[in-house]
């Protein structure tokens, strides 16, 4: 399926910002097998002093930059063609939890696709809290596999949990969320995650984009007015990693575009800065993901 | 026995020891052998000792006190509470041979090199996780790691420059190395204060010339980093986490010892990769960063989002190559447990044999080997923190297993060696560890011929008893030979340097400011309040009209004259001592003194002076102390950028202080003997008398205080005084070119007005003017 992605992600602010540093991670890569982007186009304004573009650890591209200028409101505006292939993703090879321990002791690496950055702890899932580990222990057992276990966990919270854009903001915990039972995508993904990391499970963040208009006859999916964010989780060697997103109860497939992975949100909030002014700010995104002729 | 080692020249013996230090009894004594006899290095300073009486030794000791307490070391008072030291000096030192120094720096070098391989690997190719000497949650699960230095190669190929090991020795008399400090290593100035208190303590008493030297070995680190600066304009910054640091002082001290600037996380910026400091004439390069901030607080975009002492943005220049940071950012790791539990494999594999001095590595729990056997100590496995300090979170078990619990590590209980510890008039024997510095310099890791020395607060000889904290010793490495004299100054530093004028960074300029203002509020306070209750004395009422209006003048500058000391004067003094607190490196310990003991004095007035002729001396007194601060600062300060904000703000706050005083009394209403309340707040009595030959007049006051080119207190004389260190300040900018014009154009307004024709509301408009001036200056220069 190819789209055309547009972006628009900023921040109104009540007083002028005199100078302003950013960390931008919003723009998707080609990833072999399951995604190519092409005519990519990221403007900022007000034009930047300085922009200096780098790959994260875990693979994702980001942009640093500074404004000089005092401005009221930043607008960054991201468009690209991207041709997505259905991920294959390997359920049926999944390890069994029980061997999982074994499976990670003989995986001796720490290159950014190794499960072993994901066992936690992580900036934004420092401790878990004991009602999600209870939450997700009653989903477990030695004998299921790991795949097994992150669909189940991602069923019952997609059942438990009411989308809620009010109830929660950036800021945040998966604990909080978790006790309200509402929250978006974001915070499905932290519960997600902190569930699964409490049976030493590996499990990342993705955070990436959703189409926005279903096929014909199909429901809208949920999220998608804005960047979305969803769970991927290392299913053993064999089957290796596969995304779930709890937010839709699905896994990741045509209509998912990776931006790119992170332990959680801190690894690759889309817009991260540091600024000078009085503060009082508002936030905007607003995206568009159409299916290209 | 005794009469037996004396004719076989062996030295004092245990009857010969200074105030009748008595080593504990089964435990390796540093000083004293297990014959009684005491050990060739401390052979010399026994013998001159043991001539000596216990009472003048006392003396010598209390010297080296009073050094440490007269440079401000002793305390960490930065304007709060004062605290003690986290490690008071013991002024008895630790000696050590130079041969077996030497074994110990070799193997000290040799451990130096293997950290920077270890360093090299864990942010590059990660062989030793592929070989199986490291498991991956030494890496990926330590929150050490630091994910966005992965693959970013060092500027200038080193990862590691300034490095230090805490030491002990093992009941086989081996050094053993207990911790490798990576991060941002503590307590090398220290060391340098040690050294100088403890010199005190024996000038003239024992001839030192056999004891190795500090100096050449700072030399070298600082040519290290010097060597990796380009241009002239480039420099070297050391990054402190702020005055709230326990170390701070001692950050300070280096910086200043060094030559290098002392800065703050909000005080750089980067712009398109490069690392810059803002000065007050503008932004130069920093290229190197010797910093005393975690690693993982050092950039909150890029590292922890919490890091708010840090730079955002510090990542992206280390990645454009265009800072030498030191140590590299991500070295903490080097000292979790985990990862030190794995460095015995990783050194024989790296090196081929064991190294050259073992090290008291720990078991971790991860690894499944259990511990269940004797004593141990037992902690976390991704804590940086030693073993012995406090907080660490290490606890005494015996025979507890650790498999499974990969979040544990278990060291052995090590017996520690003792060492005479000087502590309220005797000789004590405590445990040792000493903590010993590697410098990367031209030539390699070089040693620090010496270091910081510890012994514990308590008897007990384990690693615990020092979270009891202890005192600190110097160390002396002994020659055989004199060691030759070399100074700090080195051939390159002879060569003359063109001043930089931007040196100073704008966070440090706008202290000074404040300083300068906060001083001369001060002053201003004290003048009038001395006046008042010298007229309240007087009178023995504040019925007066005069004294009213005085009281309604001080309310509008919250002054209240119902409290003999006011708070708004303690305020202002406190604040003083807080902008100085943030000057440490631009700081004579005289002049710190200076200012410390009038904010003491002013605190202890506060809870016992009374109104009246009581609070007329309190204020004389006071004035005559902040005199003396302003006269170390004017006698000894450097006549530059700083000095020129720091009077700026003293005569800025003086002018304002003077406009408002003669706005108020000077106004038609002013009540019956302003004008000699005028004279005698200015200080301008006698001076009025020789001038005027007529009474007091309102036109003679004016015309003495408000406009007289040679009175220091007069408000033309300040202006005179801003215009001319306006003009002398980095002036590129437009903005700052209109600041020195509009000074000089009310300095020369000013200049021609005649007293008979000005009015009371003239000092109202001059007020104003000084404060829009106050506020441009600060947009120009202090931001």
């Amino acid at each position: 399926m190819r789209y055309d992605l547009s972006l628009e992600i900023g921040s109104d602010y009540a007083h002028p910002v005199s100078t302003a540093r950013h960390v931008l991670r919003v723009v998707p890569g080609t990833l072999a097998d399951r995604q190519t982007v092409r005519d990519l186009s990221l403007t900022i304004d007000p034009e930047p002093e300085s922009r200096r573009d780098f790959t994260g650890f875990f693979g994702g591209q980001a942009s640093g930059f500074v404004l000089r200028q005092p401005h009221q409101r930043l607008t960054i505006r991201l468009s690209a063609t991207i041709e997505v292939t259905r991920p294959d993703w390997r359920g049926a090879e999944a390890s069994p939890l029980g061997d999982l321990r074994e499976a990670l002791r003989r995986t001796a690496s720490v290159a950014p696709e190794s499960p072993h950055h994901f066992l936690g702890p992580s900036p934004r899932l420092a401790r878990i809290a004991a009602p999600i580990a209870a939450y997700a222990a009653a989903l477990a057992g030695e004998a299921r596999t790991v795949h097994e276990i992150a669909l189940a966990l991602m069923h019952r919270i997609h059942g438990d949990f009411r989308y809620d854009p009010k109830a929660t903001d950036v800021e945040t915990s998966a604990e909080t969320a978790f006790a309200l039972k509402r929250g978006v995508c974001q915070d499905f993904t932290h519960v997600m995650i902190a569930g699964l990391r409490s049976l030493a499970i590996p499990a990342g963040y993705v955070s990436g984009y959703l189409r926005t208009l279903p096929p014909p006859g199909k429901p809208k999916l949920v999220g998608a007015d804005a960047m979305h964010a969803w769970v991927r989780v290392w299913c053993g060697p064999e089957a290796g990693w596969i995304e779930y997103d709890p937010t839709n109860a699905m896994l990741a497939g045509e209509d998912h575009i990776v931006a790119g992975f992170g332990r959680d949100y801190a690894d690759i909030a889309p817009l991260a800065g540091t600024l000078k002014g009085l503060g009082g700010q508002n936030a905007f995104q607003r995206v568009d993901i159409a299916v290209a002729d | 026995m005794k009469n037996e080692h004396v004719a076989r020249g062996e030295g004092p013996h245990l009857g010969d020891l200074p105030l009748a230090y008595r080593p504990k009894p089964g435990v390796r004594d540093e000083m004293v052998d297990g014959n009684g006899l005491v050990r060739a290095p401390w052979r010399n300073l026994i013998r001159t000792l043991s001539a000596s009486g216990p009472h003048e030794l006392g003396e010598r000791f209390a010297r080296a006190e009073r050094y440490l307490r007269d440079a401000g070391i002793h305390q960490r008072d930065y304007g709060g509470g004062p605290s003690a030291r986290p490690w008071p000096l013991s002024p008895f030192p630790v000696l050590l041979s130079e041969e077996e120094w030497s074994g110990i720096a070799a193997g000290l070098a040799e451990r130096a090199t293997l950290l920077e391989s270890v360093m090299a690997d864990v942010y590059g190719e990660n062989r030793l996780v592929a070989e199986g000497l490291f498991p991956p949650a030494a890496i990926a699960g330590n929150p050490r790691f630091l994910r966005p230095l992965v693959h970013v190669p060092p500027r200038g190929g080193h990862f590691l420059h300034f490095l230090a090991f805490d030491l002990v020795r093992d009941p086989a008399g081996r050094w053993t190395v207990l911790a490798d400090r990576t991060e941002a290593p503590s307590a090398a100035g220290f060391v340098l204060e040690n050294r100088i208190a403890t010199n005190r303590a024996f000038a003239g008493l024992y001839d030192r010339s056999t004891v190795e030297r500090l100096a050449p070995f700072f030399a070298s680190f600082r040519d290290g980093l010097r060597a990796h600066l380009g241009d002239n304009d480039e420099r070297v910054a050391v990054l402190t986490p702020g005055r709230q640091d326990p170390t701070y002082f001692e950050q300070a001290y280096l910086a200043r010892y060094l030559g290098f600037t002392l800065l703050e996380g909000e005080d750089l910026t980067v712009v398109d990769g490069e690392l810059l400091v803002r000065t007050i004439s503008g932004p130069k390069p920093v290229t190197v960063l010797w910093r005393r901030l975690m690693g993982n607080r050092a950039d909150p975009l890029e590292l922890d989002e919490n890091g708010l002492a840090g730079t955002p943005g510090l990542v992206e220049a280390v990645r454009a190559g265009a800072v030498t940071m030191v140590n590299a950012l991500g070295s903490g790791l080097l000292e979790t447990g985990i990862v030190a539990a794995h460095l015995p494999a990783i050194a024989r594999h790296l090196l081929g044999r064991e190294p050259l001095l073992p090290a008291a590595h720990p078991v971790w729990g991860g690894a499944g080997a259990a511990v269940t056997e004797g004593k141990h100590l037992i902690g976390p496995a991704l804590s940086g923190l030693p073993v012995f300090e406090r907080n660490s979170g290490f606890r005494k078990a015996e025979g507890q297993s650790l498999a499974g619990d990969p979040s544990a590590v278990a060291y052995p209980l090590l017996d520690l060696s003792y060492t005479p510890v000087f502590e309220q008039g005797m000789l004590i024997s405590r445990p040792l560890i000493v903590r010993a510095y590697a410098a990367r310099t031209a030539g390699g890791f070089r040693i620090m011929p010496g270091g910081f020395a510890r012994t514990a607060a308590g008897e007990e000889g384990d690693l615990l008893a020092f979270h009891e904290g202890g005192r600190s010793a110097d160390l002396w490495i002994v020659g055989s030979r004199p060691v030759p004299a070399i100074s700090l100054i080195t051939a390159a530093e002879q060569r003359p340097v063109l001043r930089q004028a931007g040196n100073l960074p704008g966070r440090a300029a706008d202290n000074l400011f404040w300083l300068g203002r906060y001083i001369e509020r001060a002053e201003g306070a004290l003048r009038i309040l001395r006046a008042y209750h010298a007229r309240l004395a007087e009178n023995g009422h504040a019925e007066l009209p005069l004294l009213a209006s005085l009281t309604a003048y001080l309310a509008e500058l919250e002054i209240d004259t119902a409290q003999p000391v006011p708070d708004m004067l303690i305020a202002n003094i406190d604040s003083a001592v807080y902008s100085a607190g943030n000057l440490r490196d631009r700081f004579s310990p005289d002049g710190w003194l200076a200012l410390t003991d009038l904010q003491k004095t002013a605190h202890r007035f506060r809870e016992k002076v009374a109104a009246g002729d009581d609070a007329a001396h309190a204020m004389t007194v006071l004035l005559r102390k902040l005199a003396g601060f302003a006269g170390l600062v004017h006698e000894n300060m450097y006549r530059f950028m700083g000095w020129r904000f720091l009077t700026i703000g003293r005569h800025l706050e003086r002018g304002l202080h003077m406009t408002l005083l003669l706005a108020h009394f000077t106004h038609p209403d002013a009540p019956e003997g302003a004008d000699d309340l005028l004279l005698d707040i200015g200080d301008n009595v006698m001076t009025h008398r020789r001038h005027y030959s007529v009474d007091t007049t309102r036109t003679s006051v004016i015309d003495l205080m408000g406009l007289d080119p040679y009175n220091p207190r007069s408000v033309l004389f300040q202006i005179t005084e801003i215009a001319r260190s306006v003009r002398q300040l980095p002036n590129s900018e437009e903005s700052r070119m209109r600041l020195r014009a509009d000074m000089d154009r009310l300095e020369g307004a000013l200049a021609k007005e005649a007293a008979g024709s000005i009015e009371w509301s003239r000092f109202k408009t001059l007020e104003a003017e000084l404060e829009a001036f106050s506020d441009a200056l600060a947009l120009a220069y202090l931001t």
